[in-house]
């Protein structure tokens, strides 16, 4: 048929629909499943994924010998648990920066290579298809983000108790940071996401997330006046990792407020990129 | 059936598409021509609602393209062959797509035979050709089965087979009953592919009728006549309401008489005719007649063409 057609035949291709299967109302669940299509089809979303993985088990590693070969004489539970804890959560420092790029990515992508349009075009209402991207990135950076965490834990355990550094994976200070670490991953995707809908550019978006998350804790901390070094606990990164229970020197927030503190920041980003996403032409 | 009314469009300063009104009907092509810059593709957009009007509004079958609950099958468009993430693969694009509207994967696979792209479907849209691209947009814009059709220059990038391919195509999709809307600004191929002409300039309606009476209405039909004896048969036919062009020593371009007239004028003067040839005027004569004060960009070269044609 297609070579007929193809050959300039001017009989006409049969162009309906299959019998039966027509297409259904626009609904979340189909936006949901098209995100998903789209996340998983993109080599660089796989690779970004699995590099992740295989890098946070081999840096843990390292870490955990080189701790391992430093520990000397026992030391009380609550420190063992303490290196449990940062050899398991590991897998974040990394991880942030690579969740945050995927976030970026998954929209800003599209806004780049002109795919937008065609997903607007299938869903014209257009913002439930960033609530769906949202879902879609943080789920699956969550569960990449618990291989890693969880994988760090088992990879670096043999290593510590070699050195007599133990601490069970159900130890709620343990499970904090496996958890913690992933949701922590989770929500920098989905915050750079926004932030990548707002900027609709992959390397300007990239640039504004890292900055907020790598560089402003930093210049904030040089800064010197009162108001900068207030200002630091608050900051997304600052806040993250200290409501996993790694920087137990900081006292101006509780690991709740932590929480609250990052959520915020998801928020905004969100509500900033969904406003402009249903106010500007594609 | 495309309904649009006094539809304005705004960018800063400029201006890009200017108080338009238009109906698109159904089962017949509609041809949306006009020079670069005239407001094709904009229009084109705020029909499936990327860009907001500044004023008036655009309906598609009497609801706003959003307002539809199945968008797909409603309207296929084809609006930019880049509209596709050049990371993924032509088949993945499409079932993202489909999964919207919950449209069954052999529907996908349906579409993908249809515009010929079963030997490129897993391969990653960055690397196709201009015409593959096309291609791809046209099964996008075929997925839902949609009732009304909106492509922007479809046979731009692709082979001959290619363009009468898609001239076959959107024949039988008017024919099926089908609202389809056509950009170009290939007039030669508009004469033969669509039925009615929107011509757009400068962000206006400077036409909105069937082909035919474009061509046949829009430039006077002038006769060439050579005869050895062309000065004086030129005072022979000289009248108020006839122009005659003495072009070359034995030609004379007559507008305003016709053939038999012209030759029965000769003979009655006992004048010698070598040659006695009607020219009607093509589309794209008519067409540049129309847009000829709202080309946007001409270059001095045309722009001098344009004032000898006149």
């Amino acid at each position: 048929m297609t070579t007929d057609s193809l050959n300039g035949a001017l009989e006409v291709p049969e162009l309906r629909m299959p019998r039966g299967a027509t297409a259904s109302p626009v609904r979340f669940a189909g936006i949901l499943r098209s995100e998903t299509i789209k996340l998983r089809s993109l080599r660089s979303t796989v690779w970004s994924y699995a590099i992740l993985i295989a890098m946070s088990f081999a840096l843990t590693a390292v870490l955990a010998a080189t701790l391992a070969s430093t520990m000397e004489g026992s030391l009380p539970a609550e420190a063992q648990t303490g290196i449990v804890m940062q050899v398991s959560s590991f897998p974040v420092a990394l991880g942030q920066l690579v969740a945050a790029v995927l976030g970026v990515l998954f929209i800003a992508g599209e806004y780049g290579t002109g795919m937008i349009r065609s997903t607007f075009t299938a869903v014209p209402r257009r913002l439930p298809v960033l609530w769906a991207k949202a879902l879609v990135l943080f789920v699956a950076t969550f569960v990449v983000g618990l291989i890693s965490t969880v994988g760090a834990y088992l990879i670096g355990s043999p290593f510590l108790s070699g050195s007599g550094i133990a601490a069970p994976l159900s130890h709620p200070d343990v499970l904090r940071a496996v958890i913690g670490g992933a949701l922590y991953l989770a929500l920098i995707a989905v915050f750079a996401l926004g932030v990548g809908t707002v900027v609709r550019n992959s390397a300007g978006g990239i640039s504004v997330v890292l900055g907020i998350i790598l560089i402003l804790p930093t210049v904030l901390q040089f800064i010197p006046a009162e108001w900068a070094t207030n200002t630091v606990p608050y900051l997304i990164s600052e806040a993250g990792l200290g409501a996993l229970g790694l920087q137990s020197d900081n006292p101006a927030l509780e690991p709740w407020q932590q929480l609250l503190v990052v959520l915020g920041w998801v928020g905004a980003s969100l509500t900033a990129g969904a406003i402009l996403m249903k106010r500007r032409d594609a | 059936m495309i309904e649009a009314r006094n539809l304005t469009k705004t960018y800063g300063q400029k201006t890009a598409v200017n108080d338009i009104t238009f109906t698109v009907r159904p089962g017949i092509v509609t041809g949306f021509l006009g020079p670069n810059g005239a407001g094709k593709s904009t229009t084109m957009r705020m029909i499936v609602g990327l860009d907001r009007p500044t004023a008036g509004r655009v309906t598609v079958n009497g609801r706003y393209y959003a307002a539809h609950t199945s968008p797909l099958s409603e309207v296929g468009a084809l609006l930019d062959a880049k509209a596709v993430h050049t990371g993924r693969n032509a088949e993945n694009h499409l079932l993202a797509l489909a999964a919207t509207a919950r449209i069954p994967k052999r529907r996908v696979h349906e579409v993908i035979e249809l515009t010929g792209l079963e030997s490129v479907a897993r391969k990653r849209v960055g690397g196709f050709s201009l015409g593959m691209g096309q291609r791809l947009g046209i099964a996008a814009a075929l997925l839902g089965d949609p009732q009304t059709l909106i492509l922007d220059e479809p046979i731009n990038g692709l082979d001959p087979e290619g363009v009468r391919w898609v001239r076959s195509l959107v024949r039988g999709l008017a024919a099926e009953g089908r609202t389809v809307l056509l950009s170009s600004h290939l007039m030669s191929e508009m004469a033969v592919t669509a039925d009615h002409l929107i011509v757009l300039g400068k962000g206006r309606v400077i036409a909105d009728s069937p082909v035919a009476d474009i061509i046949g209405g829009a430039s006077l039909v002038s006769v060439r006549v050579r005869s050895p004896q062309a000065s004086v048969l030129a005072s022979t036919l000289a009248s108020p309401d006839v122009t005659i062009t003495h072009a070359e020593h034995d030609m004379l371009t007559v507008t305003g008489l016709d053939p038999r007239t012209i030759g029965d004028l000769a003979a009655r003067g006992g004048i010698a005719l070598h040659e006695l040839t009607p020219i009607s005027a093509s589309l794209e004569e008519a067409y540049l007649q129309l847009t000829n004060d709202d080309v946007e960009y001409r270059t001095g070269a045309s722009a001098r063409n344009l004032e000898v044609s006149r």
